[in-house]
């Protein structure tokens, strides 16, 4: 995930995307759980990545590679056609207080850079994950999240969140 | 494990208690048979009964073992003043019971009090040394403080006394699985598929902990636990369907520059069967994505 570049990187995330990827973790209160971040490098400004949607993934098994496989593949083929591909990984921790990048992290976030060298790894601050649900809590908007978990389970459920944010 | 005409059972209880619909004392019940998590909900409901004196000596003698419930609910929603509150009444009813001492070392341990939490389960277990539920609070307690190999090594332990328990084999699994020690994670679910053969779950567990692992011959032996799974399914696991293509295309990349004796015999018939069933799946159930899926399953194909 280094820049190569004398560039410096900057990036911007949705609105959209950010809490996207924390209703799913508050779906998952004590779970582990993983998502990726889609977007594209700026055409404007080489040293912008504009994260523009994300996709919660899973909050069991996340080591396992069958179901990570299948779902990058389903997400890049999605994303391809409106010029955007997987730009960063999303994770959250499932102790309160575990700040460590862990393995999964770090070999999903590799591979991510593989294909997208200025890729980030967002972990979540599960504590200040505390203070902020108050307001996401109380519309109970967590409990419509759907992740590619949910989908494999029942494909009649859309990983793409469509109705989410209306 | 629950199953699935129990799950629905469940989801329509809960759906009937959050509208008003009633039916609150049967889906808490249910929730205790079943042993699933439901602390938010058994909270807030098992207050509405614990807090009407009329509604409450209704119950009888299921009175108490509300409290014991909703305890152990708001200690998993750290509502610790409710869970104090209840541990003192059932305090007051039942002096020195082992069972109410139980609850107030669970209480020690929401408190993130580890060492006073040992303690007491070590004083409890003296009295009782086969006590599955105390042995399982100590793997817990090494889950909850970051401790993954201590609280594998009390699984292990356990596992030697009560080695039918499903679910510490399970739970033994998946913290290999966190740890990405695949292989002593497939050890886990080789010991489940013997010990219960039909059960779907363990053959597609295993499946996609070999195709981890990954090699040539972990990934024919994943194929066939996928194709075991499908068939313990009467073909209805999506997710054992997508494994058998995966490990298709993965065992075509091995293969490439091997011998013809090598050669994947089994593959494209099997392959084109799963990728059918697929096909016939999102057709009728998520049509918007069959395009999707379709061109998924031809890259896999490359």
């Amino acid at each position: 995930m280094g820049t190569g570049t004398n560039v410096e990187l900057k990036y911007e995330i949705s609105q959209n995307a950010y809490i996207k990827l924390v209703l799913h973790s508050l779906r998952h209160k004590t779970a582990a759980v993983n998502g990726v971040l889609v977007g594209r490098l700026s055409p404007k400004d080489e040293g912008l990545v504009e994260i523009s949607d994300s996709v919660p993934l899973f909050h069991s098994n996340l080591p396992l590679l069958p179901p990570l496989e299948i779902s990058l593949v389903m997400i890049e083929e999605h994303y391809v056609a409106q010029g955007l591909s997987v730009v960063g990984y999303f994770h959250a921790n499932e102790r309160f207080d575990d700040v460590e990048v862990c393995g999964v992290a770090k070999n999903i976030g590799d591979h991510i850079s593989r294909y997208f060298p200025q890729a980030p790894i967002l972990l979540l601050n599960n504590k200040k994950l505390e203070a902020l649900s108050k307001d996401y809590i109380s519309s109970e908007k967590w409990k419509d999240v759907i992740d590619f978990d949910d989908h494999l389970d029942d494909v009649t459920k859309d990983w793409l969140n469509p109705g989410l944010f209306n | 494990m629950v199953t699935k005409t129990e799950e629905t059972e469940l989801n329509q209880l809960e759906n009937q208690v959050e509208n008003g619909g009633g039916g609150v004392w049967e889906y808490l019940c249910l929730v205790r048979k079943l042993k699933v998590r439901r602390s938010e909900l058994v909270l807030k409901h098992g207050l509405s009964i614990l807090n009407d004196p009329g509604k409450r000596s209704a119950l009888g003698p299921d009175e108490w073992t509300l409290y014991e419930q909703v305890a152990i609910a708001a200690m998993d929603c750290q509502s610790l003043a409710v869970a104090q509150n209840c541990i003192k009444v059932l305090q007051k009813k039942f002096p020195e019971s082992k069972r109410v001492g139980k609850i107030e070392a669970l209480l020690l341990e929401a408190k993130g009090m580890w060492e006073e939490a040992e303690k007491a389960y070590s004083i409890l277990l003296e009295d009782n040394p086969l006590d599955q539920v105390i042995h399982k609070r100590k793997v817990a307690m090494a889950k909850a403080q970051g401790k993954p190999s201590l609280a594998i090594e009390h699984l292990n332990k356990y596992l030697e006394v009560f080695m039918a328990d499903h679910d510490a084999w399970r739970e033994l699994a998946e913290i290999y699985v966190s740890l990405q020690m695949y292989k002593q994670a497939a050890f886990c679910y080789e010991e489940l598929i013997l010990s219960q053969p039909t059960l779907p779950l363990y053959h597609l567990a295993y499946a996609e902990v070999l195709y981890t692992i990954g090699g040539h011959e972990n990934l024919i032996a994943a194929r066939k636990y996928y194709a075991s799974t499908i068939d313990l399914t009467g073909g209805k696991s999506t997710r054992a369907l997508l494994g058998i293509c995966l490990c298709g295309s993965a065992i075509a990349q091995l293969s490439k520059g091997r011998n013809k004796e090598d050669k994947d015999m089994a593959a494209p018939e099997l392959q084109s069967l799963a990728a059918t069933a697929l096909e016939k799946e999102y057709k009728q159930k998520a049509p918007a994505k069959l395009n999707l899926l379709s061109s998924a399953l031809r890259s896999l194909k490359l």
